[in-house]
């Protein structure tokens, strides 16, 4: 974890620095003895450099002090444990991306029954009856409360899945 | 007032808004009794039902959202010995202790008993202390809505969890995610990199939903596979009503607790943790038997349930008098406002008094529904902890896409959401807390233009800041409110 702590306290230094690049170019921005439009971004993007760095010291600190003692080794059990979490969380974040990028097209009531099982086997679900009724159950739900009661103009798709999406709001 | 009083009730009790305070109350208490579900989560997945109710309606069942959720993380802290909240961890000591010495129902009417009490005593020092705070804030410049800002964020050293440094990172952050898109003072771009998404800046709802919720569920991805939410381990409760005795014999320490509670509850940075530990601590050092402490003390357990529900009013108090958020919840509440073009804060009490006093009594009522749905309903909270947990998380994440598209119908916010889920994912798992970056997201942008405009003043002399009585004052308290809690944090939450 410290690794990653190392990369993500670099990347935060980077990030922070460009983005201050970019605020100075605001600097001055505005009207004549005004504080200009650069000005706060400036102040909060240079205390965040700042933070970032020292996050980024103590991390390679402790990373030191931890190179004295014996790391235990991880076992091919732990090894696996990380890699089926890690796969776990990829699927789950593929389906949320899915789920979002197919919406316009497919309409809101089509990508939400097919969202639920997608999601629920990413999560590990093997079950056939929860397969089966959750993705009728959630999305009727969801169209009775929100686009029926709630109004909410959810996208109804493009194509054929408009006419599909009409039938239920 | 009482004319403001009388309409207010006239308005809270219409069926509307009485269904509203039902619903709002029973989803609060799911929230808080579901694992995984806190308050403030809860607060943000309720907001996209309220969209299209009217002002008053969405107060309704948000403010019985916010008080059923801090009750309902005391289920599960007695139960289940998980605490929702740090704030539930001496219910979790106390509670769980008697739950598992058999007097789990005991435990359970104690707690509710009190946790009421203790809501119903702060939203009455609410009602007379609102007013008061509110017109003393109408003398309020930029110089001094500049400071109150800068106590607002001081609330990051009691949100930082371990790490002030990660803390202070995470709301630098959002100090800077308020700066991107159209400058409020010259209507420059800024950060927009010629994206028209970027314009109107990131709404913090949308953001919100991202860092909170999406990531929640991401890290419970991590878990593995579990069939249902929980276990569900509950007797009935008639047979162990605690008697009058019990609150006449601790009499004391039902008054002192909720003043705690309340006072507490209204420092910035303090909140709900701070003031349960005070109470809590407080009981065990004048209690008679201290020895119980830690195996099923009821004396702690009523100070610490009595304190957390206390702090709710004294949170609001601060909210509704100077709009400023005490806490992660209430920093919600403030996205609340302003879906429905509302600005929390001192104006609010003359410009809008319906909602002012309407809230007040919609929180005195609210703690008297959730009573009685606590007890009718106990039993069907519990079963649902045997919903699927692949299902639950899903209809979460359909909850958070449409809490998102519902505010603008906009699809970029379904990015935006998206792209905050993964960077609450990953703050998160470097033990960054994403709830000062939240805080600071709603303040910077009232920070910055109180800051601009007091220059603007006083032709660019930093010394305004400075120069007024009011301002100072705020300044000293939000220097002390960073300081405080680094040096009297109770031992047990530090260990947290």
């Amino acid at each position: 974890m410290k690794k990653g702590e190392i990369v993500l306290g670099a990347f935060c230094v980077a990030f922070f620095s460009f983005m201050f690049y970019e605020a100075f170019k605001l600097h001055g921005v505005g009207r004549f003895g005004e504080v200009g439009s650069g000005f706060w971004p400036m102040l909060s993007l240079v205390v965040s450099v700042i933070l970032s760095l020292s996050w980024l010291v103590s991390t390679f600190v402790a990373l030191a002090k931890e190179k004295g003692k014996a790391a235990e080794k991880p076992t091919p059990e732990t090894i696996a444990a990380a890699g089926s979490r890690r796969k776990k969380v990829a699927l789950s974040v593929v389906c949320i991306l899915v789920y979002i990028i197919v919406m316009p097209w497919i309409g809101f009531i089509l990508s939400t029954f097919l969202f639920v099982p997608a999601f629920a086997i990413a999560l590990g679900e093997r079950r056939r009856l929860v397969l089966i009724i959750s993705p009728f159950l959630i999305t009727a739900i969801t169209i009775l409360v929100f686009a029926k009661f709630i109004t909410i103009p959810f996208p109804k798709g493009a194509g054929i899945f408009v006419e599909f999406s009409r039938l239920f709001y | 007032m009482f004319d403001h009083y009388l309409n207010a009730f006239a308005t809270v009790l219409l069926p509307q808004n009485i269904l509203a305070m039902g619903l709002g109350g029973l989803w609060g208490l799911l929230a808080g009794a579901l694992p995984g579900i806190s308050t403030s989560m809860g607060i943000v997945l309720l907001l996209s039902f309220t969209y299209t109710l009217s002002p008053i309606t969405a107060f309704c069942m948000l403010v019985a959202a916010y008080c059923g959720g801090i009750t309902g993380g005391s289920i599960t802290s007695i139960l289940f010995g998980i605490p929702g909240e740090p704030s539930s961890v001496p219910t979790v000591i106390e509670g769980h202790a008697l739950a598992k010495q058999g007097h789990a129902a005991y435990a359970l009417w104690t707690f509710l008993l009190c946790s009421i009490f203790g809501g119903i005593f702060s939203v009455l020092v609410m009602m007379a202390a609102t007013p008061l705070i509110a017109n003393f804030a109408l003398r309020f410049g930029p110089p001094e809505f500049f400071a109150l800002t800068i106590l607002g964020l001081s609330v990051v050293s009691g949100l930082s969890g371990g790490s002030l440094l990660k803390g202070f990172l995470s709301c630098f952050f959002g100090l800077f995610l308020a700066t991107i898109g159209t400058d409020g003072i010259t209507g420059g771009e800024r950060f927009t990199f010629d994206t028209m998404v970027l314009l109107g800046g990131i709404n913090f709802v949308t953001a919100m939903v991202g860092l909170l919720a999406v990531s929640e569920i991401l890290i419970e991805a991590e878990e593995p596979f579990k069939e249902y939410k929980g276990h569900v381990g509950y007797r009935g409760m008639k047979a162990e009503m605690p008697k009058f005795s019990l609150f006449k014999k601790n009499w004391f320490n039902l008054i002192r607790s909720p003043i705690i509670g309340t006072v507490v509850g209204a420092l910035p940075g303090a909140g709900a943790t701070i003031a349960s530990f005070l109470a809590y601590g407080e009981a065990a050092r004048t209690s008679k038997e201290p020895e119980k402490f830690g195996h099923g003390a009821v004396d702690g357990l009523m100070a610490a349930e009595c304190a957390n529900n206390a702090s709710t009013g004294g949170s609001m108090t601060i909210l509704l008098s100077l709009g400023l958020p005490g806490s992660n919840t209430t920093a919600m509440m403030i996205a609340a406002f302003m879906i429905h073009g509302m600005q929390p804060g001192p104006l609010l009490l003359s410009t809008r008094p319906e909602i002012v006093y309407g809230i007040f009594v919609a929180m005195l009522l609210s703690n008297l529904f959730l009573l009685v749905l606590t007890i009718v309903g106990i039993r069907l909270f519990l079963e649902l902890n045997r919903l699927p947990y692949s299902v639950f998380s899903a209809a979460i994440i359909i909850l958070c896409v449409i809490g998102a598209f519902g505010l603008q119908n906009s699809m970029d916010d379904l990015f935006i959401m998206f792209a905050f889920g993964i960077i609450g994912y990953v703050m998160r798992k470097f033990g960054i807390p994403v709830a000062p970056a939240i805080l600071a997201l709603v303040l910077g942008d009232m920070a910055e233009l109180a800051l601009r405009r007091s220059l603007l003043l006083s032709l660019g002399d930093p010394m305004i800041l400075i120069s007024r009585p009011i301002s100072v004052v705020l300044l000293a308290g939000a220097v002390f409110s960073i300081v405080y809690p680094l040096f009297k944090k109770p031992k047990m939450l530090q260990e947290l």
